[in-house]
């Protein structure tokens, strides 16, 4: 009798949990930091205690001596090459410090304690150097010059220029000009900081590290080691979160490797949590100084943005944030004129690197509260104001961003009916009258971000590589990195969405570069979308070669037959022409004509790169977002509670469920300390709050209630329509809070976190002037 | 180096005789002499919670307990909550609400959740929600944790 | 760090006194405050640990006549659960219930939290409302004696106290507070949990007829110790609870101090939530 195989649902959409779960939930996994290998050492960095000096002298022979300790390295003993986006930053200090968390030396030693007993022995000598810290004032001529080739302090420029601004400025009705103060804040990654360096006896590295792109992790790592970026090998064992925080090399990483070099012997070197606030990256702090203009009617006739980024003493990959700040600040909404002028200028206080949102989080807390301010001074209610200046599917925006369909405006309406918005809103400014201890507010924003890849290097592509064992059981190789955002079960569900076999019988192996095929790897919310369809269309062809040698078996014709429930059927009716399994066996050890299903895709997004002027449909897709906060304020203490926010994102296609709804709530609870809570305070370059204490993440009883509306349009370049989702959950809500607070208090903060004091001196102002 | 204690205690039903330094942590002796790596140090300073284990019933952040406080005492990690059977339920509803991500606060959270439902086997969202402010995590914003602890709590 | 050279864990007074009296130590109970400032480098082990965990006398709240002694190794989440606590003294339940997160309200002790000695102390602040007294034990001349000393003359600056080296503090003795005894605490910072305060207010008395008598005002993180003052009782002693009376004595809690600005907060916030929250506890026992 003939077996017949139902057609399953399909895995597209459902909640499957990721594969790395069960390991987490029982504290099997092995963690970097809970790495040990045979032999190895434990290395801790020497590091400055001045923000701005030259370094006189660097005396390591008491260290030398403590027991236990193997290698020093210094920039004196150790490779001269540079890391950093400008190559600007040596791993090691040698003539001088140019902000807190400069590396003097690396140690390695048997145990922690000598080690620690070593780096209280070195002793250096300094020149003390004027500082500068901020950064206008480090454009000026008399400033202190942080590097001698970089006259004027200044790093990266981005400017771009559309349309005619002065024109449009004379043609406004209303035009509003405005200063942001954006602060820093850190990743806090749970996972502090570590890697571990290995040399063989040929030479040859390999460095288990947190990185979150391992191809060019070896090219950048490379010039500091005077060694081949071919002769790296890079392990991503489990990390403790990334969040940008890893798409760079930083200088402990070269100082392991001079370690491991100099011993001999495998160097794990590794952060405090001190240390992780005070020298991991910070988001870029920001100056934005914008104006923008529009007719009576609502139209918004131009922006012009002038931002300055305070650099830091390096120029990480923070410095290229206004590459992403640019798009949302000519690109979102209509906007006929605009220019936008960016500096990253160097000062003494700790650089900052990439995180999540990457510039768009800054650029939409401005965005999004100055079209909120432009609504009120119109007259109109912020939602009508917002969906007059929405795209039309199928405009373009100055920098040639293809917007293919209208999610702008649908995220807006459909936000605002959901939370019946602008009923609440008005009787919200209404209250605001009335006497009340607790005020009521709602606020919405919203912003666009690439969700199709960002062609930032000269390849935005992935490479995947799948084979089937003779047991139905599919491999896939992956250059893409597993970093807990659950990538994993995302390919695991597509490839057996096309292979019909169940999620159990997907091995996903992607934490080697000598194994796995090349990625950008994980940043501009991109894995989904390019290492998905590279992983889908791999398994389309494992599926292909498949079905032909079923069709040369079977006699039915490729085109009527489909891969279910572990077999190759009928299409139409379901009957199982031969088990997958059997096929594959067959297939491989058929003699003279044996074939192996082994396949390889290298998916290249249809994209295109900027060009000098900053011109380029950089993303095969873009995504839209509105985010609505309601919220209340206890107007004597400042406390704020947040009671919901409900999200609306076109996110193409919803793949995973459970992955896309955590994506969004980890985003959101990001975005919430940006705009309430976090803040890294950086006085005259030195780290204040190095804790958690005084670092204020949020915590669970925080969290207030999650309402997400995917908008599934089906992006046709998409894996089954998939658009990468998860950085706008990061991106908007601070600005939906800030709007919030607005509707509440009435009081607009341009520098947030929105803190319970700064809203207490907002509403009780003339008080402070009497008891100050 | 610091003077030596002897202590005995038990660890995951399992009886331990160590020696550690009077100033060790009872997380770094879980992860260095025990092996137990499962507890994590992401702060060392009691404001994360991903260090978390069950001393005589109660959950406390290892890294601020002395290792030689453990002597006589009783001791849970995450590494004895499955059993022979199976993921414990707390476990499992972890995974199946997808509660983790990086997963490095995960032992501690599944501990202080276990702590929490054995004091309180019916706790209100709001009481699971104070119930794990010791807890950081990072990556989850803590909804899906909070569902899945509900979930137990249902069962 | 500095080496310790001898560890010991007595289990009763008499053997902790006499380990005190042999020479200089340090005294750890639930750990949660020393581990971090020895690992820090903000404090430094004298040559003797001594764990005073197994002194299984000096845990738990009792009631002796009028007096309730509170067990220095009390632990914070005893607190949110002892009937004596609850029917006596609930400001101290309500303030076990803004200490830290759980695992250090479980681990963390009240002898701890008054010999650490930090200006934002949380839970010295209801114990200075309380009239506490600190109960001393030390074992001098071979047998082991006590002293009192009141909460409010006890601490000496941030992290200093009157504790001599030689001396335990064993608990903290509390009198009964009398009939119609009702107080409140506050606390500020930015998250319900993890928080050192901002700014911290026990406030207490007998309320009878709308008139406040026997008051009891204290205050943490605006001085350099947790401090109880004396101008805000003056100001509410023997008032009628109006609003007159409670906008007054807000007035005269926040300028009668003077809280520095660190990054935590302003010197004026601090003053303003002294205000604020000294206002509020009035308004919720009037």
């Amino acid at each position: 009798m003939d077996q017949i195989v139902e057609k399953p649902d399909t895995l597209i959409g459902k909640p499957i949990p990721k594969p790395d779960a069960p390991d987490k939930v029982v504290g099997k996994t092995t963690y970097i930091n809970d790495m040990v290998l045979p032999r190895m050492l434990i290395a801790k960095i020497k590091r400055t205690d001045r923000v701005h000096a030259k370094i006189l002298s660097v005396d390591i022979s008491a260290a030398e001596k403590v027991p236990g300790i193997v290698a020093i390295a210094t920039a004196e003993n150790s490779p001269k090459g540079l890391i950093g986006v400008l190559k600007d930053n040596p791993p090691l200090k040698g003539d001088k410090v140019r902000c807190i968390r400069d590396e003097i030396a690396g140690v390695a030693g048997e145990t922690e304690e000598a080690v620690d007993e070593a780096l209280k022995l070195i002793k250096v000598e300094y020149e003390d150097l004027p500082g500068v810290f901020d950064p206008e004032e480090a454009l000026k001529d008399d400033a202190p010059l942080i590097h001698d080739d970089k006259p004027g302090n200044l790093s990266l420029t981005f400017d771009f220029e559309h349309g005619d601004i002065s024109k449009a400025e004379k043609d406004s009705d209303i035009v509003l000009e405005e200063k942001y103060e954006l602060h820093y804040v850190t990743h806090t990654c749970m996972g502090p900081g570590c890697v571990i360096a290995d040399f063989d006896t040929h030479g040859k590295l390999t460095i288990y590290t947190q990185t979150q792109y391992p191809y060019n992790y070896k090219m950048d790592l490379a010039p500091a080691l005077d060694i081949s970026a071919g002769d790296i090998r890079v392990i991503q064992p489990p990390v403790g979160g990334a969040f940008g925080s890893k798409l760079d090399v930083y200088p402990f990483e070269p100082i392991a490797v001079y370690l491991a070099k100099k011993a001999r012997r495998p160097v794990k070197l590794f952060f405090s949590r001190e240390e992780e606030f005070i020298a991991s990256p910070t988001r870029q702090p920001a100056r934005v100084y914008i104006k923008q203009g529009a007719k009576k009617d609502g139209t918004i006739t131009f922006r012009d943005v002038n931002v300055y980024l305070n650099n830091g003493g390096y120029t990480s990959w923070g410095a290229t944030i206004p590459a992403v700040m640019m798009r949302t600040m000519t690109g979102h909404f209509r906007i006929p004129n605009v220019e936008f002028h960016s500096k990253a200028v160097y000062t003494n206080n700790p650089f900052a690197g990439s995180f999540r949102g990457y510039g768009n989080v800054q650029a939409t807390y401005v965005t999004a509260t100055l079209m909120d301010k432009m609504a009120e001074e119109l007259g109109m209610d912020p939602i009508e104001f917002r969906l007059k200046n929405a795209q039309k599917p199928g405009e373009r925006t100055p920098q040639n961003s293809l917007l293919k369909t209208a999610a702008l405006a649908d995220c807006i309406k459909i936000g605002a009916e959901k939370t019946n918005f602008l009923e609440k809103h008005a009787a919200n400014v209404a209250a605001r009258e009335k006497p009340g201890r607790i005020r009521q507010g709602i606020g919405i924003a919203t912003s666009i971000h690439n969700a199709g890849g960002a062609k930032i290097h000269k390849s935005d592509g992935c490479g995947t590589i799948l084979t089937m064992d003779d047991y139905g059981r599919a491999t896939v190789i992956t250059g893409a990195s597993e970093i807990g955002q659950g990538i994993d079960a995302v390919i695991t569900q597509l490839v057996s969405e096309e292979l019909g076999i169940p999620t159990s019988d997907v091995i996903i192996a992607n934490n080697d570069s000598a194994i796995g095929p090349w990625d950008v790897g994980v940043h501009a919310s991109r894995t989904t979308f390019i290492a998905g369809n590279a992983a889908r269309n791999a398994a389309v062809k494992a599926k292909q070669q498949i079905l032909a040698a079923a069709a040369r078996q079977s006699n039915v014709s490729i085109d009527k037959l489909d891969l279910r429930g572990g077999h190759v059927v009928q299409k139409d009716n379901g009957v199982s022409v031969t088990k997958l399994d059997r096929l594959l066996r067959q297939m491989h050890f058929a003699g003279d004509d044996a074939e192996l299903v082994m396949v390889s895709e290298y998916y290249e997004p249809p994209s295109e790169l900027e060009d000098k002027n900053h011109v380029g449909d950089i993303s095969a897709a873009y995504s839209h977002g509105a985010y609505i906060t309601e919220l209340e304020i206890d107007t004597l203490t400042g406390g704020v509670k947040l009671h919901k926010m409900t999200c609306v994102q076109d996110v193409g296609k919803v793949i995973n469920k459970l992955g896309i709804e955590g994506q969004m709530e980890g985003g959101i609870a990001q975005g919430i300390g940006y705009g309430l809570s976090e803040e890294l305070i950086i006085e005259e370059g030195i780290v204040k709050n190095p804790n958690f204490r005084d670092y204020k993440v949020v915590t669970a009883p925080e969290m207030p209630e999650i309402e997400c509306h995917f908008i599934e349009d089906d992006e046709e370049t998409g894996p089954f329509g998939a658009k990468g989702i998860s950085e706008l959950p990061c991106i908007i809500p601070g600005a939906s809070i800030a709007n919030a607070v607005y509707n509440a208090i009435g009081v607009r903060f341009d520098n947030p976190p929105i803190t319970p004091e700064k809203i207490v001196r907002a509403l009780h102002g003339d008080k402070i002037e009497a008891a100050e | 180096m610091s003077a030596k204690v002897d202590i005995t205690f038990t660890v995951n039903g399992a009886v331990k005789q160590v020696s550690v330094p009077a100033n060790m942590s009872a997380l770094d002796m879980l992860r260095d002499q025990l092996d137990l790596k499962g507890a994590k140090e992401a702060c060392g300073e009691g404001e994360c919670g991903a260090c978390t284990i069950i001393i005589d019933d109660t959950s406390v952040c290892s890294c601020l307990m002395y290792a030689a406080d453990c002597d006589g005492r009783t001791i849970e990690t995450i590494e004895g909550v499955q059993t022979e059977d199976g993921l414990d339920p707390i476990q499992q509803a972890f995974v199946e609400h997808g509660a983790v991500q990086c997963g490095y606060c995960t032992p501690g959270m599944v501990m202080q959740a276990k702590h929490m439902l054995n004091k309180n086997p019916n706790p209100t969202e709001g009481e699971i929600q104070r119930g794990l402010e010791g807890n950081v995590c990072r990556c989850t914003g803590y909804r899906k944790i909070i569902d899945a602890v509900a979930e137990v709590a249902r069962s | 760090m500095s080496t310790i050279e001898n560890y010991l864990a007595p289990s009763s007074i008499d053997d902790a006194a006499a380990a005190l009296a042999a020479g200089s130590a340090t005294i750890v109970a639930g750990g949660t405050d020393l581990m971090l400032q020895a690992g820090s480098g903000q404090k430094e082990y004298a040559p003797t640990l001594i764990n005073i965990q197994k002194i299984t006398e000096m845990r738990g709240v009792s009631l002796d006549g009028d007096t309730i002694r509170i067990g220095a190794l009390t632990t914070i989440t005893d607190l949110l659960t002892d009937e004596i606590i609850a029917e006596h003294l609930p400001v101290m339940a309500t303030m076990a219930d803004k200490f830290a997160s759980d695992q250090i309200r479980n681990a963390g002790t009240v002898g701890g939290n008054i010999c650490n000695a930090s200006p934002a102390g949380d839970g010295i602040v209801p114990l200075l409302m309380y009239k506490a007294e600190a109960v001393l034990a030390s074992k001098p001349n071979g047998s082991t004696e006590t002293r009192k000393v009141p909460l409010d003359e006890f601490f000496t600056g941030p992290g200093k106290s009157v504790i001599q080296e030689n001396e335990l503090l064993i608990g903290v003795d509390i009198a009964v507070p009398p009939a119609g005894f009702v107080g409140g605490f506050g606390k500020f910072g930015p998250r319900p949990a993890l928080e050192i305060a901002m700014a911290a207010v026990g406030l207490g008395g007998v309320v009878k007829d709308g008139v406040i008598s026997d008051v009891r005002v204290a205050f943490g993180a605006v001085a350099p110790t947790p401090i109880r003052s004396a101008e805000t009782e003056a100001a509410l002693e023997g008032k009628k609870l109006d609003e007159t009376t409670i906008s007054a004595a807000g007035e005269i809690a926040s300028s009668s101090i003077s809280p520095i600005t660190d990054i935590r907060a302003s010197d004026w916030y601090r003053r303003h939530l002294i205000r604020v929250m000294t206002e509020e506890i009035l308004n919720d026992v009037s």
